[in-house]
């Protein structure tokens, strides 16, 4: 006779709605997304995510892939990786993405902003000691160019050497030949981007739906 | 007591052989000598202009029934969650850039740390919302047809539709299924009696025409069993002896919506099983391209084959679907370049399903082919419409791949099927390393290009 699909419950989504920020009607559909990318199971792991085509051709698709099994980005005092993920941890990763709305404080925006940023420091910060050391850094400058094209690994991991010198000039000052920079912090990472314009560009829009009242 | 029971008895049996009797005879009449002379009473339309208005009144019924609790429906989406910019890798970044540093750049310099996010967004995007991974899950309806499989919004039926339901079941499932299913084992018993009979006969023009007699009643018996309602647009581009046909594929039925209507040569693997004996007993009566398994994987042999079976003049158009597995029927996927290589007029056909009456979609990683030939004949009916397109040759300066994509996007545009460039292959296997690095060389050009400006200057 096939099979029917369970009908959403409300009172799971007034939680998730309010701890994430997203209205129950995005739930819903990211519920929908989340099953149709576990194949119906109740938690996701790393090779669900790599069965996605459009998601292959993004150079830092392992940075991003590890971000939704990074106990950091769940909650602020997390630590470590997990292997599975269920419907909640996906939707307070991709909180992170959630577009700013009309009605916010400038105390909020200025959180949601801190909150964007700290998403992209754990995304470089693998070790999770805090810091973004060079290492990391050309890490990430490799996987962003590529390896067997127009860069070899000399020029990119110049690049990569180009742009910490110059975070250490902007955060530290003129520093001494034989002085050995430490590495980004959190603080540093939120004064280099102060001027960017984050909150449309690390956003994702939800085309327009009607809101639908589940709960009551 | 005896006595009193004999009569009953007698009686019971007379009206059961009478009612058998009028059952074949109806059965035969109605459905199976015009299967055999390719005519048609327009019953089955009269039967999808019937459905059709039952539909509309059902989904009616359903919203006014949500609309009385005060609630929304739950409406699935057939298109795209997310909306995604359309700009290129080069003009986001400078953006990014541009809002940051307040300079005015008109080219993109060296690298920097705010690059990333235009590549965590999109990554994100993609996990939210893909073309691809969409194609493989059955479409979503507007309207209920009637059948449970299709239904999200159960609980706002009231008891005059449940009503309507249960009748509905009762009529799939009681009158429907039985008369279907001794359709399809007559003409699947049709098929093999005869084509082993004909091949008996010496090759000649009585053979090929005979054969081409019985191939044609027996998969109209089967469309009949199927309640297959099929309309054939511009027949005078059908394909000839010598040619290829090309058809996206949405489900093994394709094979006998295209051959009801014309002779093919088949092309395919050799089953065991059912199967294997209808492809044994068919090939007695004309040639059709059978491989062993140990075949298929040769690539030169399958071509081989095919090229010599194309030479023949003699001989069958010769059918194939070149995505390689079932597709949902809302888009074309990538088009396997091997057929497109041999060199040979390519005739491509468009096939489009009407989803109201039945989901035609073989989703093999969740039912199995029994289990599939079941849900085809308890459904309302099959619906579809197949465009023959003027024949396709490959031009001077041309490769087989663009040669492929052409047919495809001929296929998309007639169809009115999405044209997608992705492999129908992503269902079961991962995409290649070779799309990462093109992101990647595209990026690292960008870079490397306005390096190169600078030094020189």
């Amino acid at each position: 006779m096939g099979t029917l699909q369970s009908s959403p419950a409300p009172t799971e989504y007034c939680d998730l709605s309010e701890k994430t920020g997203f209205s129950f009607e995005q739930i819903a559909v990211l519920h929908k997304r989340f099953k149709q990318l576990s194949h119906d199971e109740d938690v996701l792991r790393r090779d669900h995510f790599s069965e996605i085509p459009d998601l292959a051709s993004n150079p830092i698709r392992a940075e991003i892939i590890e971000a939704f099994f990074d106990q950091r980005n769940f909650s602020k005092n997390g630590k470590g990786k997990v292997e599975e993920i269920g419907f909640e941890e996906f939707l307070v990763v991709m909180s992170h993405f959630r577009p700013p709305s009309q009605h916010m404080t400038n105390e909020q925006r200025e959180n949601v902003r801190k909150e964007k940023l700290r998403f992209l420091f754990n995304m470089h910060d693998t070790d999770n000691d805090g810091t973004i050391t060079l290492e990391e850094y050309r890490h990430v400058v490799e996987e962003l160019l590529s390896r067997s094209g127009a860069l070899e690994k000399e020029t990119a991991k110049s690049i990569a050497d180009a742009a910490m010198l110059e975070v250490a000039s902007i955060s530290v000052g003129h520093m001494e030949p034989d002085e050995f920079y430490e590495g980004i912090t959190f603080d540093h990472f939120l004064k280099l981007l102060a001027g960017f314009e984050i909150d449309s560009k690390m956003s994702i829009h939800f085309l327009n739906m009607d809101t639908i009242t589940l709960c009551k | 007591m005896e006595l009193f029971f004999n009569p009953f008895d007698n009686l019971l049996c007379i009206l059961l052989g009478i009612s058998f009797t009028v059952w074949f005879t109806l059965l035969l009449v109605f459905i199976i000598v015009p299967a055999i002379f390719g005519v048609s009473f327009g019953i089955r339309r009269l039967y999808m202009k019937t459905l059709l208005k039952i539909f509309e009144w059902a989904t009616l019924r359903i919203e006014r029934g949500a609309k009385e609790k005060n609630h929304h429906l739950y409406k699935p989406y057939s298109n795209a969650i997310i909306a995604k910019d359309p700009t290129s890798l080069e003009e986001e970044i400078k953006e990014i850039r541009r809002s940051g540093s307040n300079k005015d750049l008109d080219s993109v310099s060296e690298f920097e740390m705010s690059d990333i996010f235009y590549f965590a967004r999109r990554g994100v995007e993609s996990i939210m919302d893909d073309e691809v991974t969409k194609r493989f899950s059955a479409e979503e309806l507007e309207s209920w047809n009637l059948l449970t499989r299709s239904n999200n919004n159960f609980h706002y039926i009231s008891l005059r539709l449940t009503v309507l339901w249960g009748l509905g079941l009762v009529i799939r499932y009681g009158i429907l299924l039985p008369l279907r299913v001794t359709l399809a084992f007559t003409g699947v018993g049709l098929l093999v009696f005869l084509t082993s009979v004909i091949g008996r006969l010496p090759n000649g023009r009585m053979k090929n025409l005979l054969s081409e007699k019985v191939h044609l009643m027996c998969y109209r018996i089967c469309v009949r069993a199927l309640t297959a309602i099929i309309t054939y647009h511009d027949s005078e581009n059908k394909p000839k002896n010598g040619g290829i046909c090309v058809a996206n594929h949405t489900s093994p039925i394709d094979v006998i919506i295209l051959a009801s209507d014309g002779c093919y040569a088949m092309v395919g693997q050799i089953h065991g099983g059912l199967m294997g004996v209808i492809q044994r007993s068919m090939v007695k009566a004309c040639p059709h391209i059978w491989f062993e398994r140990s075949e298929v994987k040769d690539r030169h042999l399958v071509a081989k084959r095919l090229s010599d079976h194309i030479q023949d003049k003699s001989k069958l158009p010769i059918l194939i679907f070149p995505e390689g597995t079932c597709i949902n029927n809302t888009s074309v996927m990538m088009f396997k370049k091997g057929s497109f290589d041999i060199g040979a007029t390519v005739y491509p056909v468009a096939i489009k399903y009407d989803p109201r009456f039945g989901d035609a979609f073989w989703n093999s990683s969740k039912f199995g082919m029994v289990n599939y030939l079941l849900r085809m004949m308890s459904s309302w009916a099959i619906v579809c419409s197949v465009w023959y397109l003027p024949p396709m040759s490959r031009e001077d300066g041309e490769d087989a791949v663009q040669f492929a994509n052409r047919v495809k996007a001929a296929i998309a545009r007639k169809g009115g099927l999405v044209d997608l460039l992705w492999d129908g292959g992503l269902k079961r296997e991962k995409v290649k390393d070779t799309f990462k690095e093109e992101q990647q060389k595209l990026y690292s050009k960008m870079l490397v290009g306005t390096q190169e400006d600078r030094s020189r200057s």
